[in-house]
């Protein structure tokens, strides 16, 4: 199923940049095959071509999807982000998660939450959330509780720096295993970090000078090759001592 | 109301808390120092459209982009001939809009200018106007009845904090390297005014006696903490800011306040600190100017006159590179134009002759050189092409106005350089401007340097009102 040679012609397009328009697949040579495509994809008759721009990848057996790096946030059900709290409403958090529209937290959407112990937010709090509904049409929804209702490590993050990159860089931050950036710091540094997929990551560390590094690091490292992060952090430490 | 709470940023908490905590600590969060600039770009462009018939307006404009880190403004100088004020009959005027469009910052709506759009119009103005950087006299061209009115239009195209001082080297750029057209009264009687097309005499620079240059403190704490140069986020959580506009000569122009209350001493310590940035940012806009003054003469085939460029006397920075031209390099020049025709030279009704343009470039090199105490290169009345362009002599032009290498810190624009190479390359012989037509973005040559046309009176354009008072 997976030596067909229309399947041979998709691999040269899997992990390279597309865009719009470019076929990436014949389906002639495939029949009673089901595929999945995800974002960004479409099927034009007897070929699926592109949308958007960005890298094509692929995830076995059938699914494909067209990858891109967005300044702005499409939510997506069970992302996990960072969003700031804009305002307060009866039963819902307004939160703001760089998408088109606010996300709404119900008030009740905590472990163990009830009418009377509902969580005093100011404006301007950080909150690590979940994407429960996203429609392109209603204010996504966002929970602080995974599936089973617990709280797992949802919630305010205190203290700390956040700053804003791309969804792509999120995105490399998060891969496993883990990107050659993170661990190369980890490796002289200790610091706590939290990356959300809208492109909102958080730092911490004892010292503000640790968190101004790994921020200015992680910023400069969003077009670098593996070997030139590495590279990268070398200097950094070695200008520290 | 969702939705315009959805486009606004939002500033957290913990950011807050953490850029006043490591502002304590003498830390800022994008890894500069306290007294440090963004880095700074400075890019020209002068706009040569045909001058229109029955129009008053010089559309010769000069213009200016700055980029100071995220921070992008673009500055655009026009004039016109109008009536001068009553007090003032012998004096132009300088005026400075602000356009802040939405692009720049969603906080910006289109249409009336905000608080702030004006106060930073006002802070531009003052420093210019008070202080006499421009020169208004000069710009009098029939006192009582016609003066030179210049428009400065600043417009910011990207919000990334300090706008103030990056508004502020926009304009002075720009002013630097706008060009009006030349006025002369002339004709039969002798009180005609004939306004020179841009294509029958070079416009004229205007008058800058110094550069006046805004550096803007932030204030955080109680007062005690200041840092140069704010990014956007350190903006947002500043208490107060204080801008001085000074010169290199260490004269301050204009002082701007606003927020919480600075100590004296405080402020006598942004006044010394303010004194060095100045003049590091003044010798920025020079070498900038002068790059791009020297990319245009080279791009237009002939002279330009630079009867009032008054380079102004700073602190020299040790990356600056001196552009200079050696006794030998004006001996090659001169040796040429000796054995060029001199026709040819003739040609270019205004200029000098042959045997005169020699002298001249080394009477004036000789003149700056010991005027400033440093040599200094004044692209003056010599013209190496007025026909032909040898290409050897292109070649060692080309070196001669190469872009050094070694400009960290200031970035010129140099794609008109770089096409200018490319047009060389190809067309070794030909005509100088028709080579040089396809390479320059901004300025459109000429064909030929002959086109002649009656010279615009003051009948033609003037409007009917004035000719009944005339009479």
């Amino acid at each position: 199923m997976n030596s067909m040679p229309s399947d041979s012609a998709s691999m040269s397009f899997v992990d390279r940049v597309v865009v719009p328009g470019d076929h990436v697949l014949d389906l002639t040579g495939m029949a009673n095959q089901t595929i999945k495509l995800g974002a960004g994809l479409r099927q034009d008759g007897d070929a699926i071509s592109v949308m958007k721009a960005g890298k094509l990848r692929i995830s076995k057996p059938n699914k494909y999807w067209v990858e891109s790096s967005h300044k702005r946030y499409v939510p997506c059900v069970e992302d996990t982000v960072l969003g700031i709290v804009v305002d307060s409403k009866f039963d819902n958090f307004l939160v703001d998660i760089k998408a088109p529209m606010l996300g709404l937290l119900p008030v009740l959407a905590f472990e163990g939450g009830t009418r009377r112990n509902i969580p005093k937010f100011e404006i301007g709090t950080l909150l690590y959330v979940r994407v429960v509904k996203a429609n392109n049409t209603m204010n996504p929804e966002l929970s602080c509780m995974d599936e089973t209702g617990k709280a797992a490590e949802f919630g305010p993050l205190k203290d700390g720096y956040m700053f804003e990159t791309s969804t792509g860089l999120a995105r490399m931050l998060l891969s496993s295993p883990p990107c050659p950036i993170l661990e190369s710091l980890g490796k002289s540094l200790s610091y706590e970090i939290a990356i959300g997929l809208n492109g909102r990551v958080w730092v911490n560390a004892a010292s503000p000078s640790t968190v101004i590094l790994v921020s200015n690091a992680i910023m400069n490292s969003e077009f670098l090759s593996a070997a030139q992060q590495k590279i990268m952090v070398e200097k950094l430490m070695k200008r520290l001592q | 109301m969702e939705q315009r709470l959805a486009n606004t940023w939002q500033m957290t908490v913990n950011e807050r808390k953490f850029i006043e905590m490591a502002l304590a600590a003498d830390l800022r969060v994008d890894d500069r120092g306290p007294f440090d600039y963004r880095p700074c770009t400075i890019t020209f462009g002068r706009h040569k459209l045909k001058y229109l018939q029955f129009s008053f307006t010089n559309r010769v404009g000069g213009s200016s982009e700055v980029q100071l880190g995220e921070t992008h403004v673009m500055s655009y100088v026009t004039s016109q001939l109008v009536q001068p004020y009553r007090d003032r009959p012998n004096e132009g005027t300088l005026s400075i809009f602000t356009e802040f469009s939405p692009m720049a910052d969603p906080a910006f709506e289109a249409g009336r200018p905000g608080e702030f759009a004006i106060e930073l119009g006002r802070i531009v103005d003052r420093g210019l106007r008070e202080s006499g950087a421009v020169d208004m006299e000069s710009l009098c061209v029939v006192v009582g009845k016609l003066v030179w009115s210049i428009r400065v239009d600043l417009h910011i195209l990207d919000n990334g904090g300090n706008l103030i001082d990056a508004a502020n080297i926009a304009a002075l750029a720009s002013l630097l390297t706008f060009r009006r057209p030349e006025c002369t009264l002339g004709g039969d009687d002798n009180h005609e005014l004939i306004i020179h097309d841009i294509e029958d005499r070079e416009p004229l620079p205007l008058i800058i006696h110094h550069l006046p240059v805004a550096v803007t403190f932030a204030v955080f704490g109680e007062g005690n903490i200041m840092v140069i140069d704010p990014s956007y986020k350190e903006e947002a959580v500043m208490g107060g800011r204080m801008t001085i506009t000074m010169n290199s000569n260490g004269d301050i122009c204009a002082v701007q306040k606003a927020g919480i209350g600075i100590s004296s001493s405080v402020i006598i310590r942004c006044l010394e600190i303010c004194a060095v940035k100045a003049a590091e940012i003044t010798s920025k806009i020079n070498h900038a100017n002068l790059l791009d003054s020297q990319m245009e003469s080279f791009n237009d085939g002939r002279s330009i006159q630079y009867p009032n460029f008054h380079p102004v006397d700073v602190a020299i920075q040790d990356n600056l590179p001196d552009v200079i031209m050696n006794k030998k390099q004006i001996e090659n020049l001169t040796g040429h134009l000796a054995a060029l025709p001199l026709d040819a030279l003739d040609r270019n009704s205004n200029k000098s002759g042959a045997v005169v343009v020699g002298t001249n470039t080394r009477a004036k090199f000789e003149n700056n050189q010991a005027r400033d105490g440093v040599p200094f290169y004044s692209p003056s009345n010599w013209d190496p092409y007025p026909r032909k362009l040898c290409s050897c002599l292109a070649r060692s032009s080309l070196k001669l106005s190469g872009l050094p290498e070694d400009v960290e810190e200031d970035k010129v624009n140099t794609t008109q350089s770089v096409k200018v190479e490319c047009g060389l390359e190809h067309t070794k012989g030909a005509s100088s401007s028709r080579a040089l037509e396809t390479a320059s973005e901004y300025t459109t040559v000429e064909a030929t340097s002959q086109y002649i046309k009656a010279p615009k009176t003051l009948k033609d354009a003037v409007k009917i009102q004035n000719r009944k008072m005339r009479k």
